[in-house]
């Protein structure tokens, strides 16, 4: 079971457009497939039209006293579930505080799944916190969206030291370029000079499109309403990046 | 809370889409597939898989050809495999999954064809108000079958699941049924499940006179000779001819045994019919067993010396095909038709008022009561003098004796009490275990003593003389080792107990 975060400190930057599509194409491949909607706001959860709501609410997921198994929703996509998200997630850092080692607490959650999941996407809310380093504990890579700006380079950088300082050595980090827009010169302008000062950025990117949004009204993932198109060609290489690099 | 069930039989006169228009009334619902299929059923012709609990059916369409190993309880898939058409042996599934499950189930017994049902497969996913899919639904609209629904449950949307199999039933008077139509659609063919078994099984009534008795037993066996016998000739698989010649071989020792309660005439003339069934089926089966061994003697080679062996298979191979040939002819031939017929005209004869033999008048448990007796006294004085010295024909000898005694048994079981017959017979099996191994040794051990001279004589190269040396010498030591458990055996069928119950069900002071 690998376990992958979509995460940024900064918000609407693509998260959770990664993870959904991400994990759309793995279920595709017909490999076992998670996603954990952690995110209090239920983007992912919208996205598969499941109701954001767990019995019990963060606490007693976090506590073990409700075991991830019985909150498990079939999507309407094989070989895809969801760990939908709840209102009080929005208190995870709390109800992680509440326990002893808060940081190891997502990964020995996720740990009686291992059998079942190839793949476990994690779509986190943005901001540091005690719930983002437990995510990194837990994960093996670290998928980032990043708009290609002056503003985004300085979070990456941040992004960097963080995971330095706290010698977070199992994780990869993958930065990636998500909502870019070929139009703006300064964005191509930034790509090049950024990708020179960190390489671990992927070659794939995302592009800016209106399919994107358009997932918004479809409430599905892009592949289960477009066959083909620019965007759904873009997260197919990022797909297949991720596999090569991932160790 | 009980499970809901998944399998449901539709009325007779809802049909596919009238179904689907009455639950849409309902349910939110959307139909997202509908094709023709074939579905085929597939057993071994003594129903391993059925009796093993799995139900082999392949569905057969435009699109997809998918081949189905499924739990035939609980509906559970066991493994599946897109194939165009079922190969006939378990060892030829390309698939390890279909393999490992259907190989130490059906051995080396051929898959037959058992049913064939056309249908029309509805597939449709049932909506929550966001038009979520919470659960999914398949229906099997069969031609000549009502049809059936099977619910498919999504995880976490038990609440769904347990909704509209509450809707199907109150509303649309479905009912719950099982997963499988397998025994309905036999039942168009006029068919059942497990309509043959090699076991033999007959139920007496004890008063019934001898004769009659004897005549309804010899049906039986007919019965299973007729069975087998078009299967025999095309070598379906090798299982055929075996139940064939045991068929023949209780029809023998029943001639025989029972040969007082049926006129002379008729008993020598059939008696020598059967023996020379007996005697033209024998090389064939000699050659399928030595093929059927023919891994487990690769086995008993050390792994450098394994594909030497192989010149003996190809040799095998060629005789079994020889004899296999001949055993067919025969098997249409005149002789053998005349010599059946005949056989069975003689026991659909109604028996004359008073029987022409002499111990036709007795009530069939009285002979079986003098018979078995009669059989069990000779095995115990045969088997009580045997010693470690005992030359190997004083074993072959009791062999028989064992046999016959076995027949016997199986034949009247139904005229006894049900356990303490399961317990003889299970105690005479593993006497008779010890003995077949002992002589089946012997005889494989002699055999490739002879195979191996006349592939010398082939000009066979001298690696598979070697290794067919090495698997004497291993046959040799299984022999002597059957012998030696021999004592232990014998002592074990001869005690106490196995005696009281023999006395207790079979002797009878002469009045
Ligand atoms: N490549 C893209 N092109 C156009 N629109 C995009 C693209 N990626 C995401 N969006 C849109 O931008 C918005 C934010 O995207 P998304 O929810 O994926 O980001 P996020 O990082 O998860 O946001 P949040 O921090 O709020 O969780 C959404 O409305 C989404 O439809
Ligand atoms: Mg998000």
């Amino acid at each position: 079971m690998k376990i992958i975060a979509s995460y940024n400190i900064k918000g609407g930057v693509g998260k959770t457009s990664t993870a959904v599509n991400l994990a759309f194409l793995a279920a595709s491949h017909q490999h076992n497939t998670l996603v954990w909607d952690l995110d209090p706001q239920g983007a992912s959860s919208y996205y598969f039209r499941v109701k954001p709501k767990v019995k019990g609410g963060g606490k007693k997921l976090i506590s073990g006293r409700r075991e991830l198994d019985g909150v498990i929703k079939a999507t309407d996509f094989e070989y895809l579930d969801l760990l939908p998200a709840d209102f009080s997630f929005r208190n995870l850092d709390l109800a992680l505080d509440a326990n002893k080692k808060p940081t190891q607490r997502l990964k020995r959650l996720l740990k009686p799944l291992a059998d079942e999941y190839d793949y476990v996407f994690l779509d986190c809310p943005p901001n540091i916190s005690l719930l983002s380093e437990a995510v990194f504990e837990a994960s093996e890579v670290l998928l980032s969206p990043i708009i290609p700006t002056t503003l985004s380079l300085r979070t990456l950088e941040q992004l960097k030291k963080y995971i330095k300082d706290k010698q977070l050595s199992h994780l990869q980090l993958m930065p990636f370029f998500s909502m870019v827009d070929n139009r703006k010169k300064m964005h191509k302008e930034m790509m090049q000079t950024v990708v020179e000062k960190h390489p671990e950025i992927l070659a794939a990117s995302i592009p800016y499109a209106s399919d994107i949004e358009k997932m918004g009204l479809e409430r599905m993932p892009l592949g289960a309403f477009m066959q083909k198109g620019r965007s759904l060609l873009a997260y197919q290489s990022l797909w297949t990046e991720l596999m090569e690099k991932m160790e | 809370m009980t499970e809901p069930p998944l399998y449901f039989e539709l009325p007779g006169s809802l049909k596919g889409k009238k179904f689907f228009s009455k639950i849409e009334k309902k349910l939110l619902l959307q139909i997202t597939g509908q094709h023709y299929a074939i579905k085929t059923f597939y057993d071994t012709f003594d129903w391993r898989l059925y009796r093993a609990g799995v139900v082999a059916e392949h569905i057969h369409s435009k699109d997809v050809s998918q081949f189905n190993l499924i739990n035939r309880k609980t509906g559970r898939l066991l493994a599946s495999d897109s194939l165009e058409t079922a190969p006939n042996f378990a060892q030829q599934f390309s698939s390890q999954a279909l393999k490992s499950i259907l190989l130490p189930i059906m051995e080396m017994r051929a898959l037959l064809q058992v049913s064939h049902l056309p249908l029309e497969i509805y597939r449709a996913n049932i909506l929550n108000k966001d038009e979520k899919t919470v659960l999914r639904l398949q229906l099997d609209d069969y031609e000549s079958l009502s049809g059936r629904i099977h619910l498919l449950p999504l995880r976490g949307y038990g609440k769904s699941l347990n909704k509209v199999a509450a809707v199907l039933q109150s509303d649309l008077s479905v009912k719950p049924a099982s997963c499988s139509v397998l025994p309905e659609a036999l039942q168009l063919q006029g068919r059942e499940v497990k309509d043959y078994s090699s076991k033999f099984s007959l139920k007496l009534k004890p008063d019934m006179r001898a004769d009659q008795a004897a005549k309804l037993i010899f049906k039986t066996l007919l019965a299973d000779i007729k069975l087998n016998e078009a299967n025999t000739i095309t070598d379906v698989d090798t299982e055929f001819l075996h139940d064939f010649r045991v068929a023949v071989r209780r029809t023998r020792s029943g001639l025989n045994q029972i040969r007082g309660a049926l006129p002379e005439t008729a008993v020598k003339k059939y008696s020598e019919f059967f023996a020379w069934l007996g005697q033209i089926t024998s090389l064939t089966r000699d050659l399928d067993v030595y093929l059927l061994s023919y891994q487990d003697y690769r086995g008993v080679l050390p792994i450098a010396m394994q594909d030497d062996l192989e010149p003996l298979y190809a040799f095998l191979k060629e005789k079994q095909i020889k004899a296999q040939k001949n055993l067919a002819e025969r098997l249409v031939s005149a002789k053998y038709q005349k010599g059946l017929i005949e056989w069975e005209e003689f026991l659909n004869k109604q028996v004359s008022k008073k029987a022409k033999a002499n111990q036709g008048n007795l009530s069939i448990k009285a002979l079986a009561d003098q018979r078995i007796w009669k059989v069990y006294c000779k095995l115990m004085s045969e088997g009580g003098v045997i010693d470690d010295q005992s030359p190997p024909e004083s074993l072959h000898d009791l062999r028989k004796t064992c046999k016959k005694l076995r027949y016997l048994l199986e034949f009247f079981q139904s005229l006894y009490d049900e356990t303490e017959m399961k317990t003889l017979i299970k105690a005479l099996k593993g006497l008779q275990t010890v003995l077949g191994d002992f002589q089946d040794y012997e005889v494989q051990e002699n055999n490739i003593k002879t195979f191996s001279q006349e592939m010398m004589e082939n000009h066979v190269g001298g690696n598979a003389i070697l290794a067919m040396g090495v698997l004497i010498q291993h046959l040799d030591a299984k022999k002597r080792d059957a012998r030696e458990h021999f004592s232990d055996q014998f002592a074990g069928f001869a005690n106490q107990d196995i005696k009281r119950i023999f006395e207790k069900l079979f002797f009878r002071k002469k009045v």
